[in-house]
């Protein structure tokens, strides 16, 4: 048996903001509008880590707080979890987004990661500057993460691409030597895969993915390369005490593992057995479900860990 | 209307005097025995980061009287986005005034994170806005958009910035940007616009910053060549119907007396490299550094030669990384500077002193309360008695 498995958790970035109830008007509130939706994210963030998740993620999303601020912030509170930041390929230079990265690794520990969206819809591509269709999205993905690699790995880094340049770049003193953000990737194309060998250290698949080939056909890519790529699964639990329970609990989508804590962990470590090392948890991620998951959930597999050393 | 007044935060550490150029803040420098920041204990880096000190010298700020401060951004510094976001929650009143290129950066994506860190702050981000020094530099960040187009392609992006702001869907086709249906989430939209300074000493800066500045802000010079510099600005807004307000960034130097203060200076003047003392040298297209150079007649030999008018000091880039223009005197009468700069127009200052944060303390407390808001008959040298002094060509 290999490590445990590491668990990541989806943070609530998207869609309009909620507004807590209002109380009776002959119920003091002392709140008078001073908190907003980054405390509840905050608050999300923090549960993750008391209870012992490995990280957090912000996902790049049209509507969602953007994702690099949401992760500078979170991390800065707390010690532990590692935060994986959304972003595009278009969202400036790769020199760029590597400066700032450097500095994120420096002030957190290096605990920041990439999430690099490369197959937007077309509408959202364009409202975000993007106008790169097919395969050229992933000529300029490589790119970006080889400038980005580029510049962090070497003093004088010179790199004339399609889409990006550099001139004697490369990060010097301080900022050079921490840790590249671990990159995560995602999709199911050749192109994706084979961008992922090239460059991610974790790729996300979903429940619905032909797991077993595209784990292997990843393998078999990255291998050429001699990298390995830390396969991933992104997934939604309903988990309880008991089945029922759980079979109780409202708006879980379709593909959701559902069951007591045993019956998920069992899942769970099936998809281990095939190769998966790192899971992607989907909301609903209230403190309340953080708390459940992280007391009850993650110990079945720490235990198991325990044993076999 | 009310003068904001801003004290920067060093992004590449600081040292603990102007005496010597001895970086123990922040790891720019080998960490031992007094290193700050990450410091040592039993020998081990003790976990803090560079981070850690500014948060103390944001902190210190807010305390003293400050709005908030500068973050600049250098190709060795620390990341001013990153350190805006990391420190958002933990101050309470402190405006991050973020200093970026905007051809690093997306339109839409600047929009995304402005807002998110708007919403994160509660309003606190100000911008300001550079356009690149140009040379070597420019091509480290991977950009070879020459002088005049960076200043084009600012304004554009600008433009898209707003038009995104304000709504959208926002579809732009223009020389560097392009966007469609561009616009910000629901979430997201409705925040202030951040106030922007904008830097630049050049023809295209000052047309571009006519169109853009909330606050056109310069370098410290000779008050009379600054004063030429904003009627220039003034002119060419007025052109387009505008009327940007002035700003200035300004090193200083203050103590109880003015003996103190020089006395300061000439003990940092004892480290000085005499190759330094010939003249600035420059690598890059920046028309702010050439313009200051030419206030002092090189090469000097003692600090006071570097003192273009009464208290006005063109040396400080020899003590410390950074523009050379500062204030050197009494908290009297570095106030009294203040204010003379008040009376020519100046709307905001942005401060700064090494130690950041130990001199955020001692100017809130000895220095700010002494500004009398550039009272009329406040007097001003005139361009010309300056040179008829000699310190101008």
């Amino acid at each position: 048996m290999s490590a445990p498995p590491r668990f990541l958790l989806t943070l609530p970035t998207t869609g309009p903001d909620t507004d807590p109830a209002p109380l009776p008007e002959f119920v003091t509130d002392t709140r008078q509008g001073r908190y907003g939706a980054f405390d509840a994210i905050g608050e999300v963030g923090r549960a993750a880590e008391v209870v012992g998740f490995d990280g957090v993620v912000a996902p790049f999303a049209p509507d969602a707080e953007e994702p690099l601020v949401v992760v500078a912030g979170l991390l800065r509170r707390n010690r532990w979890i590692h935060g994986v930041a959304g972003l595009h390929p278009g969202i400036g230079t790769p020199v760029y987004a590597a400066k700032l990265s450097a500095s994120l690794q420096r002030f957190t520990g290096d605990r920041f990661g990439w999430w690099p969206v490369v197959d937007l819809p077309p509408a959202t591509a364009r409202a975000h500057g993007d106008f790169l269709e097919g395969p050229d999205r992933y000529a300029r993905a490589d790119e970006f993460l080889t400038i980005a690699k580029g510049v962090w790995e070497h003093e004088d880094f010179t790199y004339e691409g399609m889409f990006f340049q550099v001139l004697a770049g490369g990060f010097q003193g301080p900022l050079a030597g921490r840790r590249f953000p671990a990159v995560h990737l995602s999709g199911v194309s050749a192109d994706a895969l084979e961008l992922s060998a090239k460059h991610a250290d974790v790729h996300v698949f979903d429940v619905t993915d032909d797991l077993d080939a595209l784990i292997a056909d990843l393998g078999g890519r990255a291998a050429e390369r001699g990298r390995t790529v830390a396969p991933a699964l992104r997934l939604t639990v309903a988990a309880r005490e008991d089945e029922d329970e759980a079979r109780a609990v409202q708006n879980v989508p379709e593909h959701a593992l559902t069951g007591s804590f045993e019956q998920v962990a069992a899942e769970l470590r099936g998809y281990a057995d095939r190769g998966v090392s790192t899971f992607v948890l989907e909301p609903p991620p209230d403190v309340a479900e953080i708390y459940r998951l992280g007391e009850q959930l993650l110990p079945l597999f720490v235990r198991e860990h325990a044993h076999v050393d | 209307m009310s003068i904001d007044i801003y004290w920067r935060i060093g992004t590449h550490g600081d040292q603990p005097s102007l005496r010597r150029r001895l970086v123990t803040r922040g790891d720019w420098s080998p960490v031992v025995p007094g290193s700050i920041t990450p410091g040592l204990r039993e020998g081990r880096p003790d976990g803090y980061s560079h981070l850690d000190h500014m948060a103390d010298v944001a902190r210190s700020t807010e305390l003293s009287g400050f709005v908030g401060g500068l973050l600049p951004s250098f190709p060795f510094t620390d990341d001013p986005w990153a350190a805006a976001a990391s420190l958002a929650r933990e101050t309470t009143t402190y405006r991050f005034m973020i200093a970026f290129q905007p051809g690093f950066l997306h339109p839409v994506q600047a929009a995304r994170m402005s807002a998110s860190l708007q919403r994160a702050t509660g309003g606190r981000v100000v911008y300001n806005i550079i356009s690149g020094g140009g040379g070597p530099a420019q091509l480290w960040w991977g950009d070879k958009v020459g002088h005049d187009g960076r200043y084009a392609r600012t304004s554009e992006f600008l433009d898209v910035l707003k038009a995104v702001w304000d709504g959208g869907p926002v579809t732009h086709r223009g020389r560097f940007y392009r966007v469609e249906g561009a616009g910000l989430p629901e979430r997201l939209a409705g925040q202030p616009f951040p106030e922007i300074y904008f830097s630049g000493s050049s023809k295209a800066a000052i047309e571009a910053a006519g169109r853009h500045a909330d606050y056109y802000l310069s370098w410290l010079e000779p008050f009379p060549a600054l004063a030429a510099k904003f009627d220039q600005v003034r002119e060419h807004s007025a052109a387009i119907g505008r009327s940007p307000r002035f700003a200035v960034r300004i090193d200083v130097l203050a103590r109880e007396t003015e003996e103190e203060a020089w006395a300061e200076i000439r003990r940092g003047w004892r480290h000085v490299d005499p190759e330094q003392l010939r003249g600035p040298e420059s690598t890059g297209d920046s028309v702010g550094w050439l313009r200051s150079s030419q206030f002092i007649d090189w090469p000097v030999r003692e600090p006071r030669e570097l003192e273009a008018s009464p208290n006005v000091w063109g040396g400080f880039h020899l003590l410390r990384g950074g523009p050379a223009f500062g204030l050197v005197g009494s908290y009297a009468q570095v106030a009294a500077r203040l204010d003379e700069l008040i009376a020519l127009g100046v709307d905001a200052f942005i401060l700064a002193g090494v130690p950041h944060l130990e001199e955020a303390r001692r100017i809130g407390e000895n220095v700010l309360p002494l500004l009398r808001g550039g009272r009329p008959g406040t007097s001003v040298p005139s361009l010309e008695t300056l040179e008829a002094k000699g310190s101008t060509r």
